[in-house]
């Protein structure tokens, strides 16, 4: 068993198997996987915002989601994996507090933004566990590209993507 | 203006303001549930929004915290983070049964204690600013603590990589029985920042 690799807030990691990514207490923000499952290498990016603004994402791509999936898959690239064989899985996106603006939440926004892009991009997305108003551990095993979802309480605390 | 171009002076200047703000707001506290609330030194800190779940204790650590956002003359955020057997502790010395988080009777109390303690520290501050500055009405989540603070650092965000932490720990004095223990935080947006040290003459 290995010990599992931690990905922040706007950090991008990619590994192969038999590795563990886990980003911890994903509120509004959005855990976006990609698997290569031939090569059985992935990469986890704990996304904090839907898109860049004006000032553009830096050199922080992990930050948003719009420009931390082309960099997952340049990483991806890079380790031998195709674009055609990738698959995407999803966690997070929820909105902790009640929304009193009316407009849509973060954690919305950047679900949206995800499923929008992986659909542009033609890469299939396999299994998701996002919205709600909940908190959640998502750890990506790259043995079999499972996805383990811990929630801090509820009756469903643990489930598998 | 940017976080990190803070000096030790600008730094020491807020850490007294929120000495003063916490002051006030530990009185408050402790007048609402008869016993001593002792302060800690408050922390002045400019960190990447990537440490601030850390700062609560750790990402996964479940907290009940409260959020109100700063209304007035200034913009920013202010969480109390209380872990949870000091927000069940609260609950029975406030409602003397086993009112726990799970309760809307609980709920809405741990949210008042949330609005009397920004309340009284923003009333503190205000008034040393000649500003008026007031809390939101105060929002309750029971959770991670990572995704509590996921919603207040998505606003910081959206101007920048860094965060301004003005924390302050308070506790009971218990010596026999576990204290009350938890965290105040102010988190001031940008402009916020450059309006305050303006106003006590601490800008360069």
């Amino acid at each position: 068993m290995t010990c599992a690799q931690r990905v922040g807030i706007a950090e991008i990691r990619i590994a192969g198997a038999p590795e563990r990514l886990v980003s911890y207490g994903l509120g509004s923000c959005l855990g976006v996987m990609l698997y290569a499952p031939e090569l059985r290498c992935g990469g986890l990016a704990h996304t904090l915002l839907p898109e860049p603004g004006q000032k553009g994402a830096g050199n922080r791509p992990g930050k948003f989601v719009r420009t931390a999936i082309p960099a997952l898959i340049a990483g991806l690239e890079q380790f031998g994996a195709e674009r055609r064989q990738l698959v995407a899985k999803l966690c997070g996106g929820a909105h902790m507090f009640q929304n009193l603006n009316g407009r849509m939440t973060i954690g919305e926004r950047n679900i949206r933004v995800a499923r929008m892009l992986l659909e542009e991009l033609r890469i299939p997305l396999l299994a998701e566990d996002v919205g709600g108003c909940q908190g959640r551990t998502c750890e990506f095993r790259l043995e079999d590209g499972k996805v383990l979802v811990r929630l801090a309480r509820g009756r469903d605390k643990l489930r598998e993507l | 203006m940017d976080f990190q171009q803070l000096d030790s002076r600008q730094q020491d200047t807020l850490r007294e303001l929120s000495n003063i703000g916490m002051g006030h707001a530990a009185t408050s506290l402790s007048q609402l549930v008869g016993r001593t609330i002792m302060l800690h030194v408050p922390r002045v800190m400019t960190v990447d929004l990537s440490e601030v779940p850390d700062l609560l204790g750790g990402p996964e650590r479940l907290v009940a915290g409260v959020i109100l956002k700063l209304e007035g003359a200034a913009g920013g955020n202010m969480l109390l983070v209380l872990p949870r057997a000091s927000a069940e502790q609260l609950l029975q010395i406030l409602l003397g049964s086993t009112v726990g988080l799970d309760d809307e009777l609980g709920v809405s109390t741990l949210k008042e204690i949330g609005n009397i303690l920004a309340s009284s520290y923003l009333n503190a501050l205000g008034g040393m600013l000649g500003m008026t500055l007031y809390p939101s009405v105060p929002q309750l989540a029971y959770d991670m603590a990572g995704a509590v603070i996921d919603h207040v650092l998505g606003e910081l965000g959206e101007s920048g990589d860094l965060a301004l932490v003005l924390e302050t720990e308070f506790s009971g004095d218990e010596v026999d029985a576990d204290p009350i223990r938890g965290h105040f935080f102010l988190l001031p947006d940008p402009r916020t920042l450059e309006l305050v040290l303006a106003a006590v003459g601490g800008s360069r």
